[in-house]
């Protein structure tokens, strides 16, 4: 048996700079910074008032065969980017029915925010014999995935939702990869979807983590990261089914790389993060010189910055490809991250444009890389690594491709 | 960019541990599993204001005991009990010598439905309840994410190779051997320890009461963690005895609510993709749910394979219902059931889960007494 | 306006606490220093900040942290701190 090349076919976004595929690559080019005041949970009484959140967002468009209000948010986000994913790949779900499929879904907090609502029902004296039934049935983390493949009629598609935190969308995009690449998959719907949630607000609050103002990676006076919200779908397939039916090819997937820290419950190691860069370069058959442009995890916490660029000069040495954090833009939109950031590489090498990192001021000599600050830049690419690091010590990183018919 | 050959090796199962409603030790497990008398009686009472009265609990189970001290602070009972069955594994792979490596080359992918819904449950309380909303214990933000078992098992023994966590309702276990074999044959391991975990606790009692069909005949729930060693064939270590080998898993959903002929395409689906007539099976061993979905997979199995090998193996009605690791507990007690029987060495067998929202798997495993 | 005047009982409560969060089996004493001496970890600081605000009452900026490295000094953030 031959490996087969995979190739990006379709992407669907929800995000706070814009939803669909064009609104997304608006948003990008023109640098822009979805972070707003919140409005998903009461922020009441908190010290920080700023998150980033999907706008326009219409269930009933997305969700047909189910009632809505089964499925969470979460949920809801991850349905819709794939029916847009499968849209934009010039495909109907009815496509993909016939053939072995793959639907990965990575998630930080699943339907926290469903649990969250129960809770605070339970806060105010509901007993637990007395919780909506219809709220403790969205909760299941599996449903992220299963509700696509229900949603979109996919009787031949393994769901699977991988709950790796932060770096959880890189893992599907790289579950993806292997499926369709060794066939056992003939296309996989992969990335990542997490809805705001006032948990994990109000963890990275207590951590130190959330800036008051604007997310500013690698940034001198970086306060920390906002909480946000996304999901990122994007379909895969090998390149000779993208060529037989006259597919556009956003890019090609070349490789990932996956590695665990066992260090530290939520310390970064720069060693591991490094180590994971290079697994995924080696995967992919480039060297560190071939490489344009990073996608860095960049959250703008003073200590993941450090961390992630001294493992960037680690593995590129000390004239490293241009830097960029999306999270200026998106926030930390949890396991959407890197699926969204893997989008945007992949947008970034079709449209020949590196996408800015925003809020930027000065940039902080810890952290000495050209992060494209405030705008974006027409560039030639070729190859884009996208970063995905995790509480946990989970690490991902996926390397992309320019696509080109010869 | 080159077209390179893909690994396609063979993957077997060479050690298998369950930390269970019968004990810490797999010993403690295949003797539950063994023994003759079933295990209606292993549900023990639990303090008033969970949503049933018994279940099946890991028997004197607190994480500081059983693990010591040192860095055990702030684990909770999932991670407890993850973390415990990776230790048993290895301590069980060293009996016989053969330790695992740790490292960069051992992976570990393990399901769960939530991670631990009640340290969820509780950091979520503190925000409401306390002072300022941001009153949340900051040194349990680890344990609200679902990957606070797997990383925290990783911490614990050094792999710093893939560490996923996976959840897929009830078949988890078997999603994520579909998972764990992609990882193998893409040669991004040398070895997956590859299972599912789940925790008992008022929080989860009362999802599970809440979740349950009205039709289904709830038994007490159970928790525990489940887990396989899963090695290349060109991977084991000599003097290691394989267990059984992994032909099939074949995974899909009932999207047209046409659940009875669904699970029979995926149950004929793998044996065909094994190479593996049903008159040859010798055990089958379904995922224990009752009311209408554990009947259409009951009667299935019976059909396909006969009353005596679909009752082979007994394990719901032992160790209580462990949801999202229910698939994993069936792939231990079939692999602790068959050591004992001579005359399965060699024989395939099926596990089967089929969930109340329409996700169906099947793995078809060969039976191995001996090295391969 | 300081909110916490540090008296015996005071301290007492501090030294329970950082022990606490530190898991500290030895004696604590003024300047040991939290991360060299006694092992600590980002996530036992954060816990010890949070434990003091909700004793006492009090907000501590976060960058405080960075100065509270051993007992001595977190008296002394601690009796600078603004009530919540």
């Amino acid at each position: 048996m031959t490996a087969r090349r995979v190739v990006l076919t379709g992407i669907g976004v929800l995000s706070s700079i814009g939803n669909g595929v064009t609104e997304f690559t608006r948003g990008l080019r023109e640098g822009r910074c979805g972070a707003g005041p919140i409005t998903r949970f009461d922020s009441t009484g908190f010290r920080r008032q700023l998150a980033h959140e999907v706008h326009d967002f219409t269930p009933s468009a997305w969700v047909r065969h189910t009632p809505a209000e089964q499925l969470g948010r979460a949920t809801q986000f991850s349905v819709a980017a794939a029916r847009m994913a499968v849209s934009d790949a010039g495909l109907d779900p009815a496509d993909l029915r016939g053939g072995p499929g793959l639907v990965t879904v990575g998630t930080t907090d699943g339907e926290a925010d469903a649990l969250d609502r129960l809770v605070e029902a339970q806060a105010n004296g509901t007993e637990p014999a007395g919780l909506d039934p219809v709220g403790v049935g969205r909760l299941a983390a599996h449903r992220l995935a299963l509700a696509v493949v229900k949603e979109l009629r996919l009787p031949r598609a393994v769901p699977s939702v991988l709950g790796t935190a932060c770096a959880a969308g890189n893992y599907a995009v790289g579950d993806g990869y292997d499926a369709v690449r060794s066939g056992e998959a003939e296309w996989a719907l992969v990335g990542g979807a997490d809805a705001l949630t006032r948990r994990t607000f109000a963890g990275f609050h207590r951590l130190g983590l959330v800036a008051s103002d604007r997310c500013r990676p690698f940034d001198a006076d970086r306060e920390g990261l906002l909480t946000a919200e996304g999901a990122g779908i994007l379909l895969l397939e090998s390149l000779d089914s993208a060529r037989a039916r006259g597919a556009r090819v956003y890019a090609e997937l070349l490789g990932y790389g996956l590695n665990c820290d066992a260090h530290h419950p939520t310390a970064p190691n720069m060693d591991s993060v490094a180590q994971v860069m290079r697994l995924a370069l080696a995967d992919a058959g480039v060297k560190p010189e071939e490489v344009d442009l990073v996608s860095a995890h960049g959250t703008g916490t003073p200590t993941n910055d450090v961390t992630e660029i001294r493992a960037v000069r680690q593995v590129f040495g000390d004239r490293p490809p241009r830097t960029v954090a999306l999270k200026s833009m998106l926030g930390h939109s949890m396991g959407a991250a890197s699926a969204l950031g893997a989008a945007a590489s992949a947008l970034a090498l079709t449209h020949g444009f590196i996408p800015p990192t925003v809020n930027h001021r000065s940039t902080d000599p810890e952290c000495p890389v050209d992060c494209v600050p405030n705008h974006a830049v027409e560039a030639d690419l070729r190859v884009v690594v996208n970063n995905g690091l995790a509480f946990g010590g989970n690490n991902a990183a996926v390397v992309l491709g320019r696509h080109e018919e010869t | 960019m080159t077209t390179v050959a893909v690994p396609t090796d063979r993957h077997f199962i060479t050690a298998w541990s369950a930390v269970s409603p019968y004990g810490v030790t797999s010993a403690d497990y295949a003797r539950g599993i063994l023994t003759e008398d079933s295990g209606a009686g292993r549900a023990v009472p639990v303090p008033e204001g969970h949503a049933a009265q018994a279940a099946c609990l890991v028997p004197g189970f607190e994480v500081r005991e059983v693990l010591g001290r040192a860095g055990t602070r702030t684990m909770d009972r999932a991670t407890g009990l993850a973390v415990t069955a990776v230790r048993e594994l290895f301590d069980e792979a060293s009996r016989e010598e053969r330790p695992v490596p740790v490292g960069t080359g051992t992976a570990l992918v393990l399901g769960t439905t939530l991670g631990s819904a009640q340290s969820q449950h509780d950091f979520a309380m503190a925000s409401f309840t306390g002072q300022k909303p941001y009153d949340v214990p900051a040194q349990f933000m680890p344990n609200v994410l679902m990957n606070c078992p797997a990383a925290a098992s990783a911490i614990r023994f050094g792999l710093q190779g893939p560490n996923t966590t996976l959840a897929g309702g009830r078949p988890t276990g078997l999603i994520a051997l579909g998972y764990a074999r992609r990882l193998l044959a893409a040669g991004r391991a040398e070895r997956v320890l590859v299972g599912a975990v789940e925790e008992y606790s008022p929080s989860r009692s009362w999802i599970e009461h809440h979740t349950r069909g009205a039709d289904e005949s709830a038994g007490p729930l159970g928790e525990g963690c489940a887990l396989l060693l899963v090695e290349p064939g060109n991977g084991i270590p000599a003097g290691r005895t394989a267990l059984a080998e992994l032909l099939a898993v074949d995974i899909r959903v009932d999207v047209d609510d046409e659940l009875a002929s669904t699970a029979e395409s995926s149950v004929r689906d793998a044996l065909a993709a094994a190479g593996v007539e049903p008159s040859e099976v010798w055990a089958a061993v379904g995922g224990g749910l009752t009311g209408r979905v554990g009947h259409v997979e009951t009667a299935l199995l019976r059909r396909l394979f006969g009353a005596e090998a679909a009752t082979r193996v007994d394990v719901h009605d032992r160790i209580g219902d462990t949801a999202g690791a229910s698939a994993a507990f069936q792939l231990a007690a079939l692999l602790a059931t068959a050591r004992r029987r001579p005359e399965a060495h060699g024989r395939p067998a099926v596990i089967t889960s089929v969930d109340r929202d329409g996700s169906v798997a099947c793995a078809v495993v060969r039976l191995l007494g001996e090295a391969p | 306006m300081s909110a916490i005047t540090i008296d015996e009982t005071v301290e007492a409560q501090v030294r329970a606490i950082v022990a606490d969060a530190l898991e500290l089996e030895e004696e604590l004493t003024s300047t040991g220093l939290f991360v060299d001496e006694y092992g600590a970890d980002s996530l036992a600081a954060i816990e010890l900040l949070s434990t003091l605000e909700k004793t006492f009452g009090v907000t501590i900026e976060q960058d405080e942290l960075p100065k509270m490295v051993n007992l001595e000094a977190v008296l002394e953030v601690l009796s600078r701190a603004a009530a919540r």
